[in-house]
Formats: C-alpha cells, structure tokens, sequence
C-alpha cells in the first residue's frame, strides 16, 4: 500500500502497569519490570506466568470490570471535545473488549458478567461510561488492532469527514487471554528477553490502554506514513523468508528517507518472530537502534500499538528512549539497543506491531 | 458524498443448518483437508470470498457482530485446559484468515469491524475511505448454542461478500454516502444482508452522521 498523507498528533496517551505515560517512561528508562510470576487462571492456579496487572487489580473478572476505574482516569487526559458525535468520531480497538467477562460468566453462573462479554456490548457500554456519543467504530484485529484505528481515523480526516479523532484502545488480561497463550506454550514461566539469541522464547502479558487525538493540523509530532500487510500464510506463524516484514515495511521506508531513526520494534520474546523482525528492521532502516518495552510492560496485544506510541512521544519530548529491558545478550542484530539513548539526533521514530494470521502494521511517527 | 459501485455480489444464507452439514455442503469449495478446521463462519465468509477471487491488491473489510461464536464457546468449555487450537481460531478475524490462510492469499489491508445498529456504516465509510482499487466488504455469523441461550450470539448464520470499486461500467449496483445525516438511525448487519438478498434500494440514515443509498441497475 502507499503510505497516507501525514496527519497530526495532538494528543496521547496511556496507561499501563508501571503508571501513566510519563510513570511508564521514567520507570523503563531506570530498566524497572512490570511483569510479575501471577498463576495462569488467577483464583484457579495453573503454572506461574509472567503478567503485569495496573493498578493493583487482580487477574480474576469482576463485574463491573475491575479496569473501568483505571479506563477513567486515562479518558479525563485526553482533550475534552464531543467525541463520538458527527465530525468528532472515536475508532475503539481491542483484541479483549470484556472476553474476560464470558470466561466469568462460564466459571461463576453470575448472569452479571454478560453485559460485558461482547465487544459491542463492551463498547456501548464504555462509551456510555465515558459519555462519548454513537459515532463509533471498533475494529479488532488481534495485535495490530490499535494501528488500525490510527488508519482509518487518519484517512477520516484526510477525506474531510472529521476534524478531530480520537483513537482509543484498551486491553486487559483475563484467565480467558491468559490461558490461550499459555496454551500456544509461548506464555510460559520465563520472562521475555526480546530480541535475544537464547534456547527458549517467551511473552507476557500486560495490560494496557491508550489514546491518541488526531487532526489536520495541531500537534507537535505528525504520523507521516502507515503501512499494513497481511500474509495469510498460517495463523501463528510467520512466512520463514520474512518477506512479510519486508512488505510492510516498505512504503515507510519509502516516506522516512533522508530522516535520522530510530525504532520501537514489536518484540514480544518469541524467537522466530524477534528474529524475522529485527532482521527486517535492520535491512530496512540499516544501524537504527531498535528497542522493545514488552520485556517490563509485557504484551499489551491490542492496544500495544497506542501505548507505544504514547511512550514514543513521551520518550521524544524527555529526550530519552527507554532500551530493551529484559534484553540481553548476544542479541539478533547489533542494532537492538539494551540500555537507554539520547533521542536528540533522531527526527523520526517507526513503530512496528504484528499479529496473528501474519498481520503486520508500522507508521512513522516525525517530528520536527 | 461518495460514492463506489458494486460489482460483484456473493450470499450465503443456510438458515439453521448445521456446522457440521455446512462443512460437507462446502467441502469441494476449498483444498483438501482444509475445512477441517474450519468454522461455520470461516466456511460461509469463505465461500463467499472465494467467488469475488480476492486479489493481492484488494482491501478487505469484515464487519461481523458476534464472530466466532461457537468456537468461543467450546473454548470457554475447554478451561481449565484451555485449547491452544481453539483459542486462536476464536479471535474477531478469524473466518477471514481461515479462507484466506487456506488460499494462502497476501492481501495488504484488512479491516475487521464489530458493532451493532452502526456496524454497516462503519464498515461501508471504511471501505470507502481504503486506498484499494478494489475492497471487498464481507461479513456474516454463526449462529450460537449457549451464548444464543443467554442473549449473546447470533440466531441466525449467514454471510456475503460484494466487490466495491470507483469503475462505473458494467456495476450491479451504485452505493453512496453522504455524511450529514445527523446523529440518529442505524442499519444491521442482519437487515443489510437481508437487502442484499432481496436487492432492495435503501436509502436511509445509518448512523455515524452516514446516510446510504443502494440503488440496483
């Protein structure tokens, strides 16, 4: 695809296990870990795993959800405006809505749980809690949900539909996530060392939320070009020659020339996929330091693609990118960057996600 | 206003057949072994896919409200094993990248939407707005057992796929919309199949400030 005509960023943000954005930054510059060994079924045991849980919840759904508490204090920082009516659409992205809430209802019987267990039901009822309005669109895809919303609002503003949007993501992990991962054995006692060259992968889990405010015209950072490709190769698998990286990557590399990088890379922990990505990363933006924050904050699927994109921009204006913690070595290339670095001769930043089914999603994220 | 035109239209509607009827009904329509694992919903979406031949440069757009229902049930049914198979074939876009994993078919951009009275209109701005020559907009349901039983899955499977483009010549039918219709009004994804099954003209408000209008040659 040819990258989208720039779009600005006014405003972002996130939550995460470790604070806010501003918390979350500080706390992976000074290399800290937010992932903890939490039982894989919560109150049902099951082996030790990796997860970081905000704000002190548990991993058990509760009813109402026990992250709506945190889901409101991300909304009261992102600009007050009539969201959700005409000309001020909000896209939602998740890959979990309230799945949670189903593996509730299933265990427990408590018919209260349901009203959270669709994503359309999730969502009406968030953007109730949040007083938005019914111009809403969700979008799900797995992992790369969130640079979806970032997409289709960019391409809302561009075709002159909206003047500001706002992307808003959330994903909370459940029994129900948990259990899948640990069930696709990636998800497994150890705790994720993205991009190093060891014996065994592993991930975890996060929970996460994020938003990003679009326009035409306000903002300090710009989206400058995104990217999307879809292998369809397997779904848990990625083609072996990395040819879907390549793809994705392409047209950003096409609208990055003559810009100095750097790049926040997906990096989940798993070896073959940290592999095929830091080498298509390397080859596409040669010596750009790579990082990846999934090693503290673990995967938080979904929404990864706004959190780090809020961490990005937080990152920026502090001068200061957080390294790969968790990270060790001997490391895929050369190019992923353990500890952190000044960003003061970087005028661009390439954010990278992927998904199941071979999804991939990247944007350039410049500033001036 | 914009608008695109129609050109290729595929519909399934197997009222309350079985997963397992479906998965026969199909089994010719995709390589061997393949529908296997297949869902009801991957098989529907998928046979209606395979007849517009997707394409490496089309966009993909899948609007479904509840997804993949009975994989999610017999998932949630499999903890505390939980099933490694079962978990991955249960995400949102998953009947999409059965066909298409099947068919090993690249594609560039796909958008899987959710939603209830706004989802066509969502899913139809989207197709709208995507860069592709050609977007394929596809959806549908299964219908659900003990989800259906508690009000959250669909009571009826069906699906579709249409070709939409900007080429005039030789369409099936011109679809525009037209923002400025105000807060109010939604279209189904039910009810929008239903259209499509009938060739019924629409033109109403769906909500998103998005007024439709359908109108067959």
């Amino acid at each position: 695809m040819s990258p989208a005509a720039a779009v600005c960023l006014e405003a972002a943000g996130c939550l995460t296990a470790l604070g806010d954005a501003a918390a979350t930054h500080a706390a992976l510059l000074r290399g800290e870990c937010a992932l903890r060994p939490v039982p894989v079924l919560g109150t049902d045991g099951g082996e030790d795993v990796p997860l970081a849980l905000a704000g002190g919840r548990g991993l058990d759904e509760t009813a109402p959800p026990s992250w709506l508490p945190l889901l409101h204090t991300l909304a009261k920082t992102i600009p007050a405006d009539a969201w959700g009516s005409p000309g001020r659409p909000v896209f939602v992205t998740s890959s979990n809505f309230g799945v949670g809430s189903l593996h509730a209802f299933r265990r427990t019987g408590d018919r209260a749980h349901l009203a959270y267990g669709t994503p359309s039901l999730c969502v009406e009822w968030l953007a109730g809690e949040l007083g938005w309005g019914t111009n809403v669109t969700t979008l799900s895809h797995a992992c790369v949900s969130a640079h979806l919303g970032l997409l289709l609002a960019s391409r809302t503003l561009q075709a002159g539909l909206a003047d500001r949007a706002l992307v808003f993501s959330f994903d909370f992990i459940s029994p129900f996530v948990a259990g899948g991962f640990h069930a696709l054995k990636i998800l497994n006692a150890g705790f994720p060392a993205p991009y190093a060259d060891r014996p065994t992968g592993s991930i975890g889990l996060g929970d996460g939320a994020g938003f990003a405010v679009l326009s035409r015209e306000r903002g300090d950072f710009a989206i400058s070009a995104q990217s999307l490709h879809n292998e369809m190769h397997h779904f848990t698998a990625n083609r072996a020659d990395g040819a879907g990286f390549a793809a994705c990557l392409a047209p950003v590399r096409a609208a990055a020339s003559g810009r100095k990088l750097w790049l926040k890379g997906h990096g989940t922990g798993t070896l073959e996929a940290g592999r095929l990505e830091s080498a298509a990363l390397a080859s596409a933006f040669p010596v750009a330091p790579l990082v990846s924050w999934k090693g503290s904050l673990g995967h938080t699927l979904g929404s990864c693609g706004l959190v780090e994109l809020a961490l990005a921009t937080a990152a920026v204006r502090a001068g200061r990118a957080p390294g790969t913690v968790g990270g060790a070595a001997p490391s895929f290339t050369p190019e992923v960057a353990l500890e952190p670095f000044s960003t003061a001769a970087y005028d661009g930043v390439v954010c990278a996600s992927n998904a199941f089914g071979g999804a991939h999603a990247a944007f350039l994220l410049t500033h001036d | 206003m914009i608008e695109r035109y129609l050109h290729a239209l595929s519909l399934a509607d197997p009222g309350n057949e079985d997963p397992a009827a479906t998965r026969e009904r199909l089994r010719e329509q995709f390589p061997k072994g393949a529908t296997r694992r297949m869902t009801q919903l991957g098989l529907l979406v998928g046979a209606s896919l395979n007849e517009l031949q997707p394409r490496a440069e089309d966009a993909i757009v899948y609007a479904t409200a509840y997804g993949e229902s009975r994989t999610l049930e017999a998932y949630l049914d499999s903890f505390p094993s939980a099933s490694p198979t079962l978990f991955q074939t249960s995400i949102h876009p998953s009947a999409v990248q059965q066909a298409m994993i099947t068919r090993q078919s690249a594609v560039g951009e796909f958008f899987p939407l959710t939603g209830r009275g706004q989802l066509v209109a969502t899913a139809l701005q989207t197709a709208v707005l995507a860069n592709a020559p050609r977007v394929l907009v596809c959806g549908g349901e299964e219908r659900g057992t003990w989800l259906l039983e508690n009000g959250i899955a669909s009571a009826r499977a069906f699906a579709f796929a249409l070709a939409l483009s900007a080429e005039k010549t030789g369409a099936l039918a011109r679809l525009t919309l037209t923002q400025g219709a105000g807060a109010a009004g939604e279209l189904s994804l039910p009810d929008f199949f239903d259209a499509l099954v009938a060739r019924r003209a629409l033109e109403q408000s769906v909500g998103c400030g998005l007024r439709l209008t359908l109108t067959w040659t």
